[in-house]
């Protein structure tokens, strides 16, 4: 049925209470003896209505005009934060979806009560709902935290920032100042802009070869540790893991710094060096291109490596050591069965590993920032060339104000990046063949 | 209610003055009405310095007894000294007073986060210098108004020990025999002896100071005709780090480079300056005067370690920790030429002062803990335990001929204060590189240094001030 | 089974482990030396190590708190990471595992989703999360952060679905037979199975808030509310043994949760249950 047919079906065979639960929630659930559930609905509409009249159709005017009047202190006027207002516009929006939500539902429901009450089948109950939750819909009610939370807390955010690049919220303009909608303004510029384009190349360049290194060398080393330590042959594993784990213990920030004094020219390794008659080394400073880059990566696995240690460890006692047995009694020998039994069992399982690994360094902040932050480079728009477009990000947004500018920004690596990740992901076995070892 | 208040006030012609403050609002915020809030806290944000060495307790010991019976208490802040209250005052999570530097403060006037003062009431209004007034005064509509009380003066200040002197520096360090020693007076001989004493002992350094730290290397700029902003310091389009004859400052600081070691690229002597000082390595160090207690400290642990008793190694520390203004630096932009002919430091400089959120629920109660922090008792008593240079004209008398130099500095421009634009924000990083670059030139070997002559050194600052000026206006 | 090992293997092995414990441990052995310094200044050592050791640093990381109220920001911490651990993980487990074992029609996308989402740089989000927490009235309020960390969490799910994806359906099938429905085959079969990688989803949730600064600095503006990651930032540049000190004391509870968990996150289980 096409979606007009589904509307003209509706009222053709819908009863006057279904009808009604369009204008007031529940009531079809009131009608065929759904009690508690009637009521749930119709809670859910009045509290809406108690929302929008409080502060929703205010929030969602807001959204449209980023604020009328600016404040002023000094005179004593209140006066509109066009941020929050865009803030909570955007809530709003999120609020009145889920209203939609419930209320597709409310209508769904009265249809299948009005259904059952004709065909004389009793109501479910909301105990029998609720059992349903438990069992066959258990994903509904296992994910509803979880995705809420992320909604809140993460897509809102990202939704915001994504519309902070039509607006020209950021250097002088930011509140008590009004901000406006400016629409593709800020990407017009970002195309006019001869400085942008070579700097962005060039970082991105070398943020996917970062991205593509570290993860690999992350992956492997930590791999690598895991199957070594799980050797038969080694006594006192505990023991072994303890050195990782040290290094795991203490902060990454903490670490960064650590190692970015010794590397400074007052730092032990200079003094060493020194010491022993030759000359300082800058490690990281302004002529070091490659070996900041190299300590970057080397740095960068000391602390990823002890947490995938962790976690193939633990992947690594998941096995199904019957196999093994099998395999002992077909007369595999230990390197076989490592190459065919291990090995694939290990790459399949920590698969989701690399893909958080890939993304997780390629938006890696804090090991340049901490390691070598501070220099804008010749050739570079207020970036080094060790920085990564975060860090260039941020230098853009947060230390030169370009809010808006920043937003539109990271909008065009966001695209760009997570539309080469989705594909690589969607091929990946992790996501197609998920089901090999279950 | 009146009457009350003006009998509380901190000091005798405060009746005649609380008054005024009432009538004349023509440049205080309308709030300042002169009627005290009752049962209040009032929050304080203070330095860390300023906490960490005591001050700040006394301060509110002494405010918080005097003022006990109206109901107005003030409390630490307890916030991040470096906070932004554009952000935070808002929503109500700023302190209701505050204590910043003359650049930050300005920053908060564009959006109004901070009130207008009825200044020429209050009792330290003659006591400070109008150069220093002027750093919080901004003209909005044609009326001039004025938005903190300045406290203190910042600017690098040279920092040596005595007690390293050589014994006979009397004779033949000091040519014009006025008992001071010449590395003090100037930065020819100041590099002169930085080489004789580490070729003495290749441990030991002179003048060690990190070229990365924009706010101490300009001032080797400004004092050769270079500047920020144009339209004194108010006019972005024009950065003048390569005006006149800035070059020269950059062969000055290159060549001062040369006597110490790789440690100037980064900013490892910044950092490890008080304890090298402290131990002997280095000579002499500039930095702001608000880190003298911090230097002397360092000092007398030394002097501890080498046997001296407690009391002695205060004493000690007191006698040969020398802060002064910063040595006079050769017209011709050469140190090694032994020309006479001198020019005056110029240097970068901030105005510390209290300034009042707009967002506090006590406008009145903050005015009175502004003004009792401002007297001469406390900026005397700040000044004793921190070492300050305090803008207070009195206190500074006695303070010492140090804090009366930096004001005659300042009045004669050789102070150049940090810009209250916000665009300023953008020159430190473009000039942290260019400066970095310049001392790793130092240490590059000859073919591969970048920086051969003058013509070189002015690229380098004419490309330092198109990157300061691509970040402000490119995107803009 | 016969248990035979190669005399060159094996000494092959405990020469890459030891190089590897070194590379590990020396770091941390200078850093955990560098906070028993008794000149408290990392410029006086020569070489890599301190002169001559103290516990004063120590003594004053505890006893000194007038201006760095390191015990106190220790226990913020604490009760901020176990709050967002329990949370945290609880929730993360409960995605991951529903996306493993369920199949319904909004799971694909969903999947995608999280993956473009987590291509996001974070802190571009930053200042929507702090507009956000001051609407809120959760300010200065620790379990405002305990709830972002919690919220963030499950974003992570992918690597404990990858283990879920393991944990052989056979089981479930057999459970379902015997009648148990889906929730009881979620909290009586499956969640014993997965001891691993609770433990390694707790653990990582315990240890982020102690290293994250960006959120505590932007949502705590008191100094007595500070988390230990924010304080040691917030230390004067002079405070360097105090600062080593403070590192180094964060790594005992992460440490301690590491021994007392460790049993766990090596034994294997499933194997047996296949078994029996």
């Amino acid at each position: 049925m096409t979606r007009k047919e589904i509307i003209k079906d509706f009222f053709r065979t819908s009863s006057p209470a279904v009808k009604t639960s369009l204008v007031i929630m529940g009531a079809g659930h009131l009608r065929y003896g759904s009690i508690s559930k009637g009521i749930l609905y119709l809670l859910v509409e009045v509290s809406m209505i108690w929302y929008l009249i409080r502060r929703g159709f205010k929030d969602i005017e807001g959204f449209f005009t980023l604020g009328t009047q600016k404040a002023d202190a000094w005179a004593g006027i209140a006066g509109d934060n066009s941020i929050i207002m865009l803030l909570m516009g955007i809530f709003a929006w999120i609020v009145a979806g889920a209203f939609i939500y419930i209320y597709v539902q409310n209508v769904k429901g009265a249809r299948e009560a009005q259904r059952r009450f004709e065909e004389a089948i009793p109501q479910k109950t909301l105990k029998e709902n609720f059992r349903e939750l438990l069992d066959r819909e258990f994903y509904c009610l296992a994910l509803a935290l979880p995705v809420i939370g992320v909604c809140i807390f993460n897509v809102l955010p990202i939704v915001f920032m994504i519309l902070i690049a039509f607006t020209n919220y950021g250097g002088n303009t930011v509140p008590p100042e009004l901000v406006d909608w400016v629409g593709l303004e800020n990407f017009k510029k970002l195309i006019v802009l001869k400085k942008f384009g070579p700097t962005f190349i060039k970082i991105l360049g070398w943020n996917l070869l970062w991205a593509v290194m570290s993860t690999v060398l992350n992956y492997f080393a930590g791999l690598g540790l895991a199957l070594l330590l799980n050797k038969d042959c080694v006594r006192g594993k505990n023991f072994w893991r303890a050195f990782p784990i040290l290094a795991y213990a203490v902060p990454g920030f903490i670490t960064l710094l650590a190692f970015r004094f010794m590397f400074s020219y007052g730092g032990p390794i200079n003094q060493f060096i020194v010491a022993h008659g030759g000359f300082a080394i800058g490690f990281l400073d302004i002529d070091a291109k490659w070996s900041a880059r190299i300590i970057g990566l080397l740095v960068n696995c000391w602390i990823s490596v002890p947490s995938i240690m962790l976690l193939a460890t633990g992947n690594l006692s998941n096995r199904d050591m019957s196999i093994y047995e099998a395999a002992d009694i077909d007369g595999a020998n230990r390197r076989q069965q490592f190459n065919k039994l291990t090995m694939p069992y290990m790459l399949f399982t920590t698969m989701p590993v690399l893909l958080s690994q890939f993304i997780g360094n390629f938006n890696n902040f804090g090991i340049f920032y901490f390691l070598r932050g501070g220099l804008y480079k010749d050739g570079y728009f207020l970036a080094s060339d060790t920085d990564l477009l975060i860090n260039w990000l941020y230098n853009l947004s947060i230390d030169n104000n370009y809010y808006s500018i920043g937003a539109a920004i990271s909008l065009v690596i966001f695209i760009i990046t997570s539309a080469i990740s989705l594909a690589v992901y969607v091929k990946s076995p992790s996501y197609r063949e998920e089901d090999t070892f279950q | 209610m009146l009457v009350t208040v003006t009998a509380c006030s901190d000091s005798g012609s405060d009746s005649e003055s609380s008054k005024k403050t009432s009538q004349s609002s023509g440049t205080g915020s309308a709030l300042f009405t002169g009627k005290l809030e009752k049962n209040v806290k009032i929050q304080v944000l203070e330095n860390d310095t300023a906490i960490s060495k005591g001050y700040f307790k006394e301060l509110i010991d002494a405010f918080n007894k005097k003022y006990k019976d109206q109901g107005i208490e003030a409390v630490d802040a307890n916030m991040d000294q470096y906070l932004d209250l554009a952000n935070d005052g808002p929503y109500g999570y700023g302190p209701d007073v505050l204590y910043q530097a003359n650049d930050v403060i300005m920053k908060y006037v564009d959006g109004k986060h901070i009130l207008p003062l009825p200044v020429e009431d209050m009792d330290c209004y003659k006591e400070i210098p109008e150069s220093a007034w002027k750093a919080y005064q901004t003209k909005i509509d044609g009326k001039t108004y004025t938005c903190a009380v300045p406290v203190n003066v910042q600017a690098p200040m040279l920092y040596y020990r005595k007690d390293l002197l050589p014994d006979d520096w009397k004779e033949k360090w000091d040519e014009n025999g006025n008992d001071i020693p010449d590395m003090a007076e100037s930065w020819s001989r100041m590099y002169d002896f930085s080489k004789e004493r580490h070729a003495e002992d290749s441990k030991k350094y002179g003048y060690m100071k990190s070229l990365n730290d924009m706010y101490f290397s300009s001032g080797f700029l400004f004092s050769y005709g270079g500047y920020i902003f144009g339209k004194d310091n108010t006019d972005p389009s024009d950065i003048g780090f390569a005006a006149g004859d800035a070059v020269k400052g950059a062969n000055v600081l290159s060549q001062l480079a040369s006597v110490m070691n790789e440690d100037c690229i980064d900013d490892t002597i910044t950092t490890n300056a008080y304890s090298k000082l402290g131990n002997g390595s280095y000579f002499a160090t500039i930095s702001t005067p608000d880190v003298y207690s911090t230097f002397l400290e360092e000092l007398e642990k030394n002097y501890e370690e080498n046997g001296d008793s407690k009391q002695d190694a205060e004493k000690k520390a007191k006698e040969n920790l020398v802060m002064t203004t910063l040595p006079k630096l050769p017209e011709s932009g050469d140190l090694t030429d032994g020309s006479e002919n001198t020019l005056v430091s110029k240097s970068m400089g901030g105005i510390n002062g209290y300034a009042i959120s707009s967002y506090t629920k006590a406008p009145n109660a903050c005015l009175e803990f502004v003004k009792f922090a401002t007297s001469y008792e406390m900026v005397k008593k700040r000044a004793d335990i921190l070492g300050i240079a305090p803008a207070r004209e009195d206190a500074a008398k006695d303070a010492g001929g140090t804090s009366e130099q930096l004001y005659k500095n300042l009045d004669s421009g050789d102070i150049i204060l940090m810009p209250s634009i916000t665009e300023v924000g953008q020159i430190w990083t473009p000039g942290k590189t260019f400066f970095s670059d310049l001392a790793k030139d130092v240490f590059r070997t000859k073919d591969k240094k970048k920086y051969k002559n003058e013509a070189a050194m002015k690229k380098g600052l004419e490309d330092m001030c198109s990157q300061i000026s691509d970040a402000i206006t490119t995107l803009k | 089974m016969k248990k035979y090992h190669d005399p060159v293997d094996t000494a092959v092995t405990y020469i890459i482990l030891i190089v590897v414990a070194f590379v590990f441990f020396f770091p941390c052995l200078w850093i955990i030396l560098a906070s028993f310094s008794k000149s408290g200044s990392i410029y006086s050592f020569d070489g890599f190590f301190p002169k001559s050791y103290s516990l004063d640093t120590f003594k004053k990381l505890f006893t000194d708190t007038r201006m760095y109220n390191y015990p106190r920001w220790f226990l913020n911490t604490l009760i901020i990471a176990a709050g967002s651990c329990v949370l945290g993980t609880f929730l993360t487990i409960l995605t991951a595992y529903t996306m493993s074992r369920f199949r319904f029609k909004a799971r694909k996308p969903l999947m995608k989703a999280t993956m473009i989402l987590g291509m996001f740089p974070s802190f571009m989000g930053m200042t929507a999360v702090y507009l956000l927490m001051t609407q809120f009235g959760l300010i200065n309020k620790p379990w405002g952060l305990i709830l972002i960390y919690a919220a963030g969490a499950p974003m992570g799910y992918l690597t404990q679905k990858g283990y879920f994806d393991t944990i052989p359906k056979a089981i479930d099938e057999a459970a379902k037979i015997d009648g148990a429905t889906n929730f009881q085959i979620f909290t009586k079969i499956n969640l014993p199975l997965s001891r691993p990688i609770i433990v390694y989803t707790a653990l990582t949730s315990f240890t982020w808030p102690w290293s994250d600064f960006i959120l505590p600095k932007l949502l705590l503006k008191e100094k007595n509310l500070y988390t230990v990651a924010v304080g040691l930032m917030s230390l004067d540049e002079t405070e360097f043994a105090r600062f080593a000190a403070g590192s180094v004391f964060i790594a005992v509870p992460i440490i301690i949760l590491y021994f007392a968990l460790v049993k766990n996150l090596v034994e294997s289980i499933s194997a047996g249950a296949v078994k029996g």
